[in-house]
């Protein structure tokens, strides 16, 4: 893991003048044309990209979801796989479906009325979450989320972060208490805030806050983090004091981020995911994806000649 | 040298003018509101805060009062109760002019305590009058001799000739009715026994009248018509019959000197004898039971009901009773036969005023002062008026209104608070949107466009005439009903006398049955020992004003409540559901508190605007005049108290100024009356709305995102 780890930051330190200058080692793969039937093709990387190394925690097979009654497709024919305690990347430019995908991860997107999925599987730890006798609550207790814009409750810090718990019935002081502290420090939040457990999470700053909002996701103990542009709201420093955050909860969490800072995306994944216009466009260790992408959109939207 | 011409030097004046037009217009239309709002609250303040000032206390009765107008001849030693003479103080304030010689003193009267022993024997409106002195004092319908006794009243000596056996039956019934001395006449009577041959016979009206009555089967070709007395029909005997027949009947339809008799194939006399017995009922007051009234009655006794003699044999247990001295001396007079036993006297003394009035003067009293110092004075004959005014409504009064709004505001937001908020919280969070929610919000539209007036109708015939009701006495009048559980316990008699039950004496006849059988007895509800489910309405009643008012607020709130919840941010619900909350806990922990500033405004409008309707509730819940307040005077226990209390009706508010404003003859007196309950309305309102203002913002302080 941590061997891994360095290695994937080295590369991206210098990477978008590594990116731009050197050409492609290898021959680009031609982009996938729209009239090209995508199974095809995503059945092929599926077998040479789309499977990591390491425990496999989410597996998406051929996954299309529409969110007017399958009238068109919001996503068209996603396969990845997503290997459990890492950090994986989703990215692409506005309106590209990642953040759509990364709520059919929790079934966040039953809360849109007209939503549904056309064609495919979502597997977590082995289980299709769309499948009937599956309740959503248990599965959003096992992956939690956070959201883009920090959302802490108007109320104390404490009652915040044992929401979760309480909701699921626990009313004993004592096993609320330890969970609020472990969720805190977990948070690296608790040296901040244990003397003002009793204040409202408002009064915290952004970073402090959409901070809070982790620890509130991991009071639950879930298996995956769905992230969902946690640091779009933060000033710098506050999204370095998020990222080394998500970075030190890799070792319990499995993480799924989704983010329009390349660098960041460099920073702090092992794995990343490419999106473009509802399609999967490249799947692939991040050091690839960011020295040797394989396909020709990648490589322009990462060295920001588009998107 | 000419001036730089700018583009823009020129343009100003032309449009300054303009501009400045529309701004004064624009001030002018605000600035009215503003002095139309100070003309009206200030003339309000102006003429309502005296009359609050001066009446004080006396204002706040809890029913509106008559005043009266006297005209008083000087004179001393007038004595009056100190609470009254408050009353008299606040209502003159003049008096200074006229009083003298005040000095307070305390008057003893005398109060009876008496244990009432079991199987008394003691008149029907004693009975009340002690119940009524006796708060927690009644006599239940089985433990009251249930062979209904009454007394009644013959003005002037009565002559009976009763035949023997009605004379048989009365003498069952009750001998003490009958005096010793009577005479008894034997009186001859002839019958005929007649035999008719079968066949078609002419008939006149007269004879055809006449055996209508007799067991004689015959049918007529026509019909009588009314104006043509001397027609001669045709009649079909069918077969041959013998009857018998009284002389009346025979010497009419049979006497072959009238015209259209008919013939008889024989006839036989059978003379018998009738016994009458004579008697005089001297004029006097009488009890007995009813069934022996009722003979009487057939031979023509004109009488009147004595409610002080009718009887009751009351079976339950000793009872401890107070009563005052007058009333005591009255009941054990009149009830020779009551049973009493450990009579104490106590003697209360109660502050009483004494008072010389200097001059011949003007002298304004409520009802309650009137009555008091009248009863004070009686005897003494020191307090001489010389003539008396009366202002109805116009001596205070406005507690029970107020009260009654109360109630009426509590239930209605009560309601509407729950329907509104389900409602709201159903469109808002779980409805798809679509064409049923598109029609919701149509319909609720159209509600909050209906006139008052409409829902005053609507809640009349839903709330007041239709709505369910559970209960042991349904109406005989009931839409429809169905039988739920059977009880055993017969209501208590109370009930009985207050709403005239039919009690069946055969338990389970059909609902048509028992309404039938209720209506032949005159009575408007019925009891079998079963409780029904009844479609019978709740009457004028709080409830139905305050179910009437909350549908009239419900799309007032309902839009509010949405308004509030839409205000809740998208992401306090998807981080609830995140963390695995279930759609109802989501909505319960993350999105109703933080909705609530906006349903407690909601609520605040809602309050404000039902508290002053007046159309709605004129048919469903307000009466003009009630001495009691909704709890008082129930004659119920326990819950059915409570829903004895929900079902009575009350005084109200703006229905009360609607009253005094514009319903009672107008004078100098009622114009004060006028000005106080909008006064008090208007700062009741003012203080309902200042509270939730203030909870309001405090709620609002802690709730902030």
């Amino acid at each position: 893991m941590n061997s891994q780890h360095t290695h994937s930051i080295d590369p991206t330190a210098n990477l978008s003048g590594q990116a731009v200058a050197t050409p492609e080692p290898e021959p680009p793969k031609a982009p996938p044309r729209k009239s090209q039937p995508p199974s095809t093709r995503t059945a092929m990387q599926t077998s040479i990209q789309n499977s990591p190394e390491g425990k496999t925690m989410i597996e998406i097979d051929d996954l299309s979801f529409s969110y007017d009654n399958g009238k068109t497709n919001t996503l068209h024919n996603i396969s990845l796989d997503i290997p459990e305690k890492q950090v994986t990347a989703f990215i692409g430019p506005s309106g590209c479906g990642k953040s759509t995908l990364l709520r059919c991860l929790n079934r966040m997107n039953d809360l849109v009325d007209t939503s549904c999925i056309t064609n495919g599987k979502i597997k977590i730890m082995g289980q299709d979450i769309n499948a009937k006798h599956v309740s959503p609550i248990e599965l959003r207790k096992q992956v939690g989320m956070v959201f883009q814009k920090y959302n802490p409750f108007p109320k104390s810090i404490y009652d915040n972060v044992a929401y979760g718990l309480r909701i699921q019935g626990i009313k004993k002081k004592s096993v609320l208490d330890e969970s609020v502290e472990r969720s805190l420090h977990g948070a690296a939040l608790w040296d901040e805030v244990k003397d003002r457990l009793k204040d409202s999470a408002l009064g915290l700053s952004g970073g402090q806050q959409q901070r809070l909002c982790i620890a509130r996701t991991i009071a639950v103990r879930p298996k995956v983090i769905l992230m969902d542009e946690p640091c779009s709201a933060l000033d710098p420093i506050a999204t370095a004091k998020v990222e080394e955050l998500m970075l030190e909860l890799r070792k319990d969490f499995t993480i799924v981020i989704v983010t329009h800072s390349m660098q960041q995306a460099s920073r702090i994944s092992d794995r990343t995911a490419f999106f473009y216009i509802g399609e999967l466009i490249e799947y692939d260790n991040t050091a690839n994806i960011f020295t040797n992408p394989s396909v020709k959109q990648t490589e322009d939207y990462i060295s920001g000649r588009f998107g | 040298m000419e001036p730089v011409q700018n583009p823009f030097s020129q343009q100003r004046n032309s449009q300054h003018a303009k501009e400045t037009a529309v701004k004064v217009t624009l001030i002018l239309f605000t600035y009215t509101i503003i002095i139309a709002a100070i003309a009206i609250f200030g003339k309000i303040i102006y003429e309502g805060s005296p009359v609050l000032w001066q009446k004080g206390w006396s204002f706040f009765t809890k029913k509106p009062q008559t005043l009266f107008v006297n005209q008083v001849e000087k004179g001393e030693g007038i004595e009056i109760p100190a609470k009254n003479f408050e009353g008299l103080l606040a209502n003159n304030p003049d008096a200074e002019h006229w009083l003298a010689n005040v000095t307070e003193f305390e008057k003893p009267a005398d109060f009876i305590q008496f244990d009432l022993l079991k199987n008394s024997r003691i008149g029907s409106g004693y009975l009340s009058e002690l119940e009524s002195l006796n708060p927690d004092f009644y006599i239940i319908y089985t433990e009251r001799d249930i062979d209904s006794p009454v007394g009644f009243i013959i003005q002037s000596d009565k002559e009976f000739s009763l035949p023997q056996a009605d004379y048989d039956a009365l003498k069952a019934a009750d001998p003490t009715l009958l005096p010793d001395e009577h005479s008894k006449r034997e009186i001859k009577l002839n019958q005929f026994r007649i035999t008719l041959a079968a066949g078609e016979y002419p008939i006149g009206k007269d004879a055809h009248d006449a055996l209508v009555s007799t067991e004689l089967v015959f049918q007529m070709r026509q019909t009588f018509a009314d104006d043509e007395p001397d027609k001669i029909n045709r009649t079909v005997i069918p077969y041959d019959q013998t009857i018998t027949v009284s002389g009346n009947v025979y010497f009419t339809a049979f006497d072959e000197d009238e015209r259209g008799t008919l013939p008889l194939k024989s006839m036989e006399q059978i003379p018998f004898t009738r016994t009458f017995h004579d008697f005089t009922l001297p004029a006097s007051s009488y009890h007995t039971l009813a069934h022996a009234l009722a003979i009487l009655e057939k031979h023509g006794v004109q009488h009147n009901h004595d409610t002080a003699k009718g009887s009751i044999i009351v079976n339950e247990n000793t009872r401890q009773l107070t009563a005052p001295r007058a009333f005591w001396d009255a009941l054990t007079r009149s009830n020779p036969q009551l049973k009493t036993a450990n009579v104490t006297t106590t003697t209360v003394n109660t502050p009483f005023v004494r008072f010389d009035i200097s001059k011949d003067t003007e002298i304004l009293l409520d009802t309650e002062d009137r009555e008091s110092i009248a009863a004070a004075n009686d005897a003494t004959g020191k307090f001489k008026t010389t003539s008396e005014e009366t202002h109805s409504y116009s001596g205070g009064g406005v507690i029970g209104p107020i009260i009654g709004t109360g109630l009426l505001v509590i239930i209605c937001m009560l309601v509407a608070l729950f329907t509104g908020i389900a409602a709201s919280v159903f469109l808002n969070e779980y409805a798809r949107k679509g064409g049923f929610v598109k029609t919701i919000r149509l319909a609720m539209l159209n509600l909050a466009g209906v006139p008052s007036i409409v829902f005053g109708l609507f809640g009349l015939g839903l709330f007041v005439i239709l709505a369910p009701c559970v209960t042991s006495t349904p109406k005989s009048s009931s839409a429809w009903m169905v039988p739920l559980v059977k009880i055993g316990s017969q209501p208590d008699l109370r009930i009985i006398e207050q709403k005239q039950i039919y009690i069946a004496q055969h338990a389970d006849l059909g609902s048509s049955e028992l309404s039938t059988l209720a209506a032949a007895d005159g009575a408007k509800h019925v009891y079998d020992g079963w409780i029904w489910l009844s479609l019978q309405g709740w009457g004028t009643s709080i409830l139905a004003g305050g179910f009437t008012l909350a549908m009239m607020v419900l799309p007032v709130i309902i839009t509010s409540c949405e308004e509030s919840l839409r205000a809740v941010p998208m992401g306090f619900r998807e981080a609830s559901l995140a963390l695995g909350a279930s759609k109802w806990q989501s909505i319960r922990t993350a999105v109703l508190p933080y909705a609530f500033p906006g349903i407690l405004t909601a609520s605040v409008l809602g309050i404000t605007r039902v508290a002053g309707e007046t159309a709605p509730i004129m048919f469903t819940a307000a009466v003009a005049e009630k001495s009691e307040l909704p709890w008082e005077g129930l004659k119920s226990t326990g819950f059915d108290a409570f829903l004895d209390f929900l079902q009575s009706s009350a005084q109200a508010l703006p229905y009360h100024i609607y009253t005094v404003a514009g319903r009672i003859p107008q004078s100098e007196y009622t114009q004060p009356m006028q000005y106080g309950s909008v006064l008090v309305f208007m700062l009741i309102v003012m203080f309902f709305a200042a509270i939730s203002v203030g909870l309001r913002i405090r709620v609002r302080k802690k709730l902030k995102w």
